[in-house]
């Protein structure tokens, strides 16, 4: 499962960011998405964050102090998405 | 000498001027578009004055009655290298008035807070990323309120003779206002006050400052793609460089008294 998302969360960095040069299967789990690794910038997190909301239904809050750790690889992306996922589902029923 | 007897001069002079300036924000706080530029205005002027004082001390000498030519004539989102901790004070004076970024840390002071929201300057996104949404958002407005805003796309001071990498604050600012962008070049030779050169470390040499604009962009020329907007700018500041690195060299290679040249 975990997999699986990891593999959705590379072709949505790719679709969103049109990154056309990156092929999503190269993007490695662990590697860090910003700075060094992809190099993405602070825009291309609020796109990836609208992305995210839009495929998965989690929304990233503005002034999260851990937000910089949620972005930090896929793998962190994979955590946060299925931690807030078992909220709103935990919410809901 | 005179590093020490300016800094002396403004520990003295700048409390009254903040007095002045969070006396006028007061007043004139009903209409936040007008104070604004009015306290702009004023800030602007202080700098073009500060400047020609620091030409006077031969601290650094900077032609500010030079106006940059070329400028448009509504808001525009101003870009430029950073070179030394000079270049807002100088950018600022030399256009007039301009919104900046500015970290929190700085924005969050208790007594320059009102300043900050006075001049309509934006506070930065800090450590949070998902932040720089809001920070996008404050600079549009601030450009619909008629003013430039002016960012370092390196995002802090840069590296001796490089340039760190761009960020697309400010192109994607440009682009959601649909202003131009004003690529500006900021030469300080020899180097002072960039991250090497401290205040009270002064060159031998009086430091000159020169301000020229490199290219000004409309956004749609690019269908307002932020993130080719970014990479042509960086790209053309990183021809600029070489070019000017070139002409170092072959000063340098002239004469020895030339050797302390530095470029931004």
């Amino acid at each position: 499962m975990s997999d699986q998302l990891a593999d959705r969360i590379k072709e949505i960095i790719v679709e969103t960011l049109a990154l056309e040069d990156v092929d999503p299967t190269t993007i490695e789990t662990d590697a860090p998405l910003f700075g060094e690794g992809l190099g993405l910038d602070s825009i291309d997190a609020l796109e990836l964050a609208l992305a995210f909301h839009k495929e998965f239904g989690v929304r990233t809050q503005e002034n999260d102090e851990n937000n910089r750790d949620y972005y930090k690889s896929v793998a962190s992306l994979v955590k946060f998405i299925t931690e807030k996922q078992a909220e709103n589902a935990s919410s809901a029923s | 000498m005179n590093v020490v007897i300016t800094v002396g001069t403004y520990s003295v002079i700048a409390p009254v001027g903040y007095a002045i300036l969070a006396t006028l924000c007061f007043f004139w706080r009903k209409h936040p578009t007008r104070r604004a530029k009015r306290l702009q205005s004023i800030t602007s002027r202080a700098y073009r004055f500060m400047h020609q004082w620091l030409g006077w001390t031969r601290i650094t000498v900077l032609d500010h009655q030079k106006a940059l030519p070329d400028l448009p004539t509504g808001p525009f989102v101003v870009i430029a290298n950073h070179p030394t901790l000079m270049d807002v004070t100088a950018v600022t004076g030399l256009i007039g008035g301009a919104c900046s970024i500015v970290k929190p840390a700085l924005y969050q002071r208790t007594m320059i807070k009102p300043l900050m929201v006075g001049l309509g300057n934006v506070e930065g996104p800090g450590p949070d990323l998902i932040r720089i949404g809001r920070v996008v958002d404050d600079c549009v407005d601030r450009l619909a309120w008629g003013l430039p805003v002016v960012i370092f796309p390196e995002g802090t001071r840069s590296p001796h003779g490089g340039l760190e990498r761009f960020g697309r604050v400010a192109f994607e600012i440009a682009c959601r206002a649909k202003v131009p962008l004003v690529s500006l070049t900021i030469t300080c030779d020899p180097l002072y006050l960039s991250k090497q050169v401290t205040l009270f470390r002064p060159p031998p040499r009086t430091p000159h400052m020169k301000i020229e604009v490199l290219a000004v962009d409309q956004p749609d020329s690019l269908g307002s793609d932020s993130r080719a907007l970014c990479k042509r700018a960086e790209q053309r500041y990183r021809a600029w460089l070489r070019k000017v690195a070139g002409e170092t060299t072959r000063s340098y290679d002239s004469g020895p008294e030339d050797s302390e040249c530095q470029t931004s």
